[in-house]
C-alpha cells in the first residue's frame, strides 16, 4: 500500500501491510534448521515420556489395526487382497495410510494449536509444519522397518517370493510424495480450522472417509471397472498402488494416473504455502 | 549520533471487534473483492473516524490500536514506550518483531531483532532445563554454535545447574523465570525488544536483569525498545522516551521529560469527587459512593503538600442493604503500580443509609512521587462488595530541610523513625 520505494536500498528489511505471495525466504528457514530439529525431536520424545509401552506403542497400533482388518474385511466380509497374503498387504496399507493421516492431522491444526507462541514470537512459521512431518517421518521409518521384517519372514519361512525389480528404487520417491500430500492438505487445512472453527470437525471425519477411497483395505483391480474413477480420482491411490507393486509387486498403477498424483500434490503444495505465508501474518489477529 | 537503524512511517493497526462467526467468509470474500480485485482502499481504513468505527451494518467494529505514528530510532539508543493499558505499546512492539501486519504504515530497519515479549518463549514444560535452553534459544532466533558458546554463561546466570536435567514442569516458579530470562539475556541481536518482562521474578532477579539490561546497551551498543509500566525501570534503563496515549503518538524526546509529561498528563491529580445522587454515584447494588476527598493538613497556608504534611481521605458512601457488617480498606499504590499498603478499617455493623469515614497518613511517612489510592468496601471482613480504584491521585514533593544531597531518594516510604548516632571514643587505638 503505502510502499515507498525511494532510497528502499538502504534498509535490510521492511514490514508493510501487504504479504508477498513468495514470502518465504528459504534462507531464514535454513537459518533456522536447528528448531526443527529440536521440535523433531522434541515431538518424537515427548510422546512417549511417562507411558508404560514407549515407543513400542508404534509398533502396537499398526499390529492392533492389523488384527481388526484381519478379522473384520478378511475372514468376516471376505475381501479379495489379490495374490498377496493378507498380512502383508493389511500391513503395508496400514503403515503408508498412518503416515499419511498423522501428518495430514497433525499438521492441520498448527495455528490453533501454537496461537500463544506465534503471537509471541517471530519464526518462519513454515518450520512447524515441516518439523511435524519430519516426526512422521521417523514414526512411519519405525513401522516401515516392522513392515520390511515382516515380509522377510514370509519370505524366509513361508516360501513366498516377491518379483522385486528396479521399482524398488521408487519407494523414497513414493513416500515423500504420500508425506507431501499430507503436508500440503495439512497446511492448508490449518488455515482454515484457524478461520473457521466448524471445518475442525470435518477434518477428522473427512480423513476417515477418505481412507474408504484409498486402496489400504483393498486393491483397485478390485473395484469394478465402472466406478474405478472415483478411487482413482483420489491422487493417493497411485501412491498406494506403486508403494505395493515396489515393495511386494503387486499393484495397478499406469503412467498417466501416476502423473496426476504427482501434479495434485504438487500444486495441492505450493498453493497451500502460499496461503500459508498470504494468511499466515493475518491470522494472528484472529485466533 | 548513529544511524537510524529503524524508521516507523505512518504505521496504523486496525483490529475488528466483535466476534467472527457467521458471515465470515461472506465478509472475507468481500473485503478481497474490494482490495485485491477492485484496488480499492481497505473500507476499515478512515482516518479521520473516531475512535471505534462501526460499520454500516452495525455489526462490526473497528478498533484502532495505532494511528499514524512516525519516529525514528537510531542505533545505541535505548527507548522506553510508555502509556496506559491498551495504548498500542505491546501491538506496536508486535510489528515490529514482526508478529503482526500493520494495516497500514511501513517499518523499516536494518540488523537482527530479537523479541521478548513474554518470560519462556518456546519452553516445553516436559523438557529438562538443558534441552529448553536450547528450543528457547533456537526459537528466539539463535544458532547452535551461539547457543554452545554461551551455554554456560546462561547456566551461570540462572543459578540452576543442579537442575540442568530436571524437566521443568518440576522447577519452581523462581528458578522457571531465571532460567527463561537468562536464555533471553544472552541473545545477541542487533535490535532487542522487551515487552513488561521483568514484570515477574523477585526483586532480586530483576535488579539483575536490568543490570544486564544496561551493560548490553551502554558496552555494546546495543538499540533496545522498552516497555514498561514501572516509570522507574523506564527512567532508570531508557534515554529516549515514546508516549503512547489511545494508539497515538503524544511525545517523543528524553526519557525523563517524557515521564514527567505522561504523569502530568494522564495521571490528573484528583483530589476530591462528589456526587449528589444515586445515579451518577459510582458503585454497585450494594454501596454507592458519595463523596471521596483527600485534605493535606498544611502547617501554613503557603506551605506545599511534601512529604511531611499529613494527608487525611474522608469519605461517604450509601450503604443500600441494611444489616451488613462494613469495613473498608484503604490501598496506597505508587504511580508504578505497586501496592505501598493496605490499611484497613474497624469493621462497624451499619443500617441503610450514609456511611462516611477517613483515615489519615501521617507526615513524614510517604517519599517524594505520585500516588493513587484505591478503596475497598468489604463485608463480614472477606466477602468485597465493591472496589473503587484509583479514586484519588496525588503527588507528594520532596523536602530536604538542612540536608545537603540531592540525589533520589530511595525507597517507597520515607518514614522518620528514632535514630541516634554518638561518637565514643576520640582516638582509634590499634
Amino acid at each position: 500500500m503505502l510502499q515507498n520505494k525511494v532510497g528502499n536500498e538502504q534498509w535490510e528489511w521492511e514490514i508493510t501491510a501487504r504479504t508477498h505471495y513468495w514470502g518465504i525466504v528459504f534462507k531464514e528457514l535454513w537459518h533456522y534448521r536447528h528448531l526443527s530439529y529440536s521440535l523433531i525431536r522434541k515431538d518424537f520424545l515427548l510422546n512417549y515420556q511417562q507411558t508404560v509401552l514407549g515407543p513400542f506403542w508404534l509398533l502396537f497400533q499398526p499390529l492392533l489395526t492389523l488384527a481388526t482388518y484381519l478379522l473384520v474385511f478378511n475372514k468376516l466380509i471376505g475381501v479379495s487382497t489379490g495374490q498377496l497374503p493378507p498380512v502383508l498387504f493389511y500391513m503395508s496399507g496400514i503403515v503408508l495410510w498412518n503416515f499419511f493421516n498423522d501428518t495430514f492431522l497433525s499438521t492441520s491444526f498448527i495455528f490453533k494449536e501454537n496461537a500463544q507462541l506465534f503471537s509471541k514470537v517471530y519464526f518462519p512459521r513454515l518450520i512447524i509444519p515441516f518439523s511435524q512431518m519430519g516426526t512422521q517421518i521417523l514414526r512411519f521409518g519405525i513401522q516401515f522397518c516392522m513392515l520390511l521384517a515382516m515380509t522377510g519372514f514370509y519370505v524366509f519361512y513361508k516360501g513366498y517370493s516377491f518379483p522385486t525389480t528396479y521399482l524398488i528404487f521408487t519407494l523414497p520417491f513414493t513416500i515423500l510424495l504420500v508425506g507431501l500430500t499430507g503436508l500440503a492438505l495439512g497446511i492448508a487445512f490449518s488455515v482454515i480450522t484457524a478461520k473457521y472453527r466448524d471445518i475442525i470437525n470435518l477434518v477428522s471425519f473427512g480423513v476417515r472417509l477418505l481412507m474408504f477411497l484409498t486402496p489400504v483395505l483393498y486393491p483397485v483391480n478390485f473395484v469394478p471397472s465402472n466406478i474405478r474413477w472415483i478411487v482413482q480420482f483420489n491422487p493417493l491411490t497411485s501412491y498406494f498402488e506403486l508403494f505395493r507393486l515396489s515393495l511386494l509387486g503387486e499393484g495397478v498403477v499406469s503412467g498417466p494416473h501416476l502423473a496426476y498424483s504427482i501434479g495434485v500434490t504438487l500444486v495441492l503444495l505450493g498453493l497451500s504455502v502460499v496461503v500459508f505465508n498470504k494468511q499466515g501474518d493475518k491470522l494472528i489477529d484472529v485466533v | 549520533m548513529g544511524e537510524v537503524v529503524i524508521q516507523v512511517e505512518n504505521l496504523s493497526k486496525v483490529y475488528q471487534l466483535g466476534t467472527i462467526g457467521t458471515g465470515s467468509l461472506k465478509q472475507d470474500l468481500s473485503r478481497w473483492w474490494t482490495t485485491s480485485v477492485l484496488k480499492k482502499e481497505d473500507s476499515f481504513y478512515h482516518p479521520t473516524s473516531s475512535e471505534e468505527t462501526e460499520a454500516s451494518d452495525g455489526r462490526q467494529k473497528a478498533f484502532w490500536a495505532l494511528r499514524e505514528l512516525s519516529f525514528e530510532i537510531r542505533q545505541g539508543e535505548v527507548w522506553g514506550i510508555i502509556g496506559n493499558n491498551g495504548a498500542g505499546k505491546s501491538t506496536l512492539l508486535k510489528i515490529i518483531s514482526r508478529i503482526v501486519k500493520p494495516t497500514k504504515g511501513v517499518v523499516r530497519g536494518k540488523g537482527k531483532i530479537s523479541s521478548l515479549l513474554e518470560v519462556g518463549t518456546g519452553f516445553n514444560q516436559e523438557l529438562t532445563g538443558r534441552e529448553n535452553i536450547f528450543l528457547s534459544g533456537y526459537i528466539l532466533g539463535m544458532s547452535k554454535p551461539e547457543i554452545k558458546a554461551k551455554f554456560d554463561e546462561i547456566v551461570d546466570f540462572s543459578g540452576i545447574e543442579k537442575f540442568l536435567d530436571t524437566p521443568v514442569k518440576r522447577y519452581s516458579s523462581g528458578m522457571y523465570v531465571r532460567l527463561a530470562f537468562a536464555v533471553a539475556a544472552h541473545l545477541e541481536p542487533d535490535i532487542l525488544i522487551i515487552d513488561e518482562v521483568l514484570a515477574v521474578g523477585d526483586a532480586e532477579f530483576q535488579k539483575k536483569c536490568l543490570g544486564k539490561v544496561r551493560d548490553v546497551s551502554k558496552s555494546e551498543g546495543r538499540t533496545i525498545l522498552f516497555v514498561s509500566h514501572s516509570m522507574q525501570a523506564v527512567a532508570s534503563l531508557c534515554d529516549h522516551g515514546l508516549w503512547l496515549q489511545k494508539g497515538k503518538l503524544m511525545e517523543t524526546g528524553k526519557a525523563s521529560t517524557v515521564i514527567n509529561n505522561y504523569i502530568k498528563g494522564v495521571k490528573k491529580f484528583q483530589l476530591h469527587h462528589s456526587w449528589n445522587n444515586l445515579v451518577e454515584a459510582p458503585g454497585n447494588d450494594l454501596i454507592r459512593f458519595k463523596s471521596i476527598r483527600l485534605v493535606p493538613q498544611y502547617s501554613s497556608a503557603e506551605a506545599p503538600l511534601d512529604i511531611r504534611t499529613p494527608l487525611t481521605v474522608k469519605f461517604q458512601f450509601w450503604n443500600l442493604v441494611d444489616g451488613q457488617e462494613l469495613s473498608v480498606g484503604l490501598h496506597l499504590f505508587s504511580y508504578g503500580g505497586e501496592c505501598i499498603f493496605d490499611v484497613p478499617s474497624p469493621s462497624l455493623p451499619c443500617q441503610k443509609g450514609l456511611v462516611e469515614g477517613e483515615c489519615t497518613i501521617p507526615g513524614d511517612f510517604l517519599n517524594d512521587g505520585s500516588y493513587y489510592i484505591s478503596l475497598i468496601v468489604v463485608k463480614d471482613t472477606s466477602v468485597n462488595l465493591f472496589y473503587y480504584e484509583e479514586c484519588l491521585s496525588f503527588e507528594v514533593e520532596d523536602y530536604r530541610g538542612d540536608i545537603k544531597w540531592f540525589g533520589k531518594w530511595m525507597g517507597a516510604v520515607r518514614p522518620s523513625f528514632p535514630f541516634r548516632i554518638a561518637q565514643q571514643e576520640l582516638v582509634i587505638e590499634q
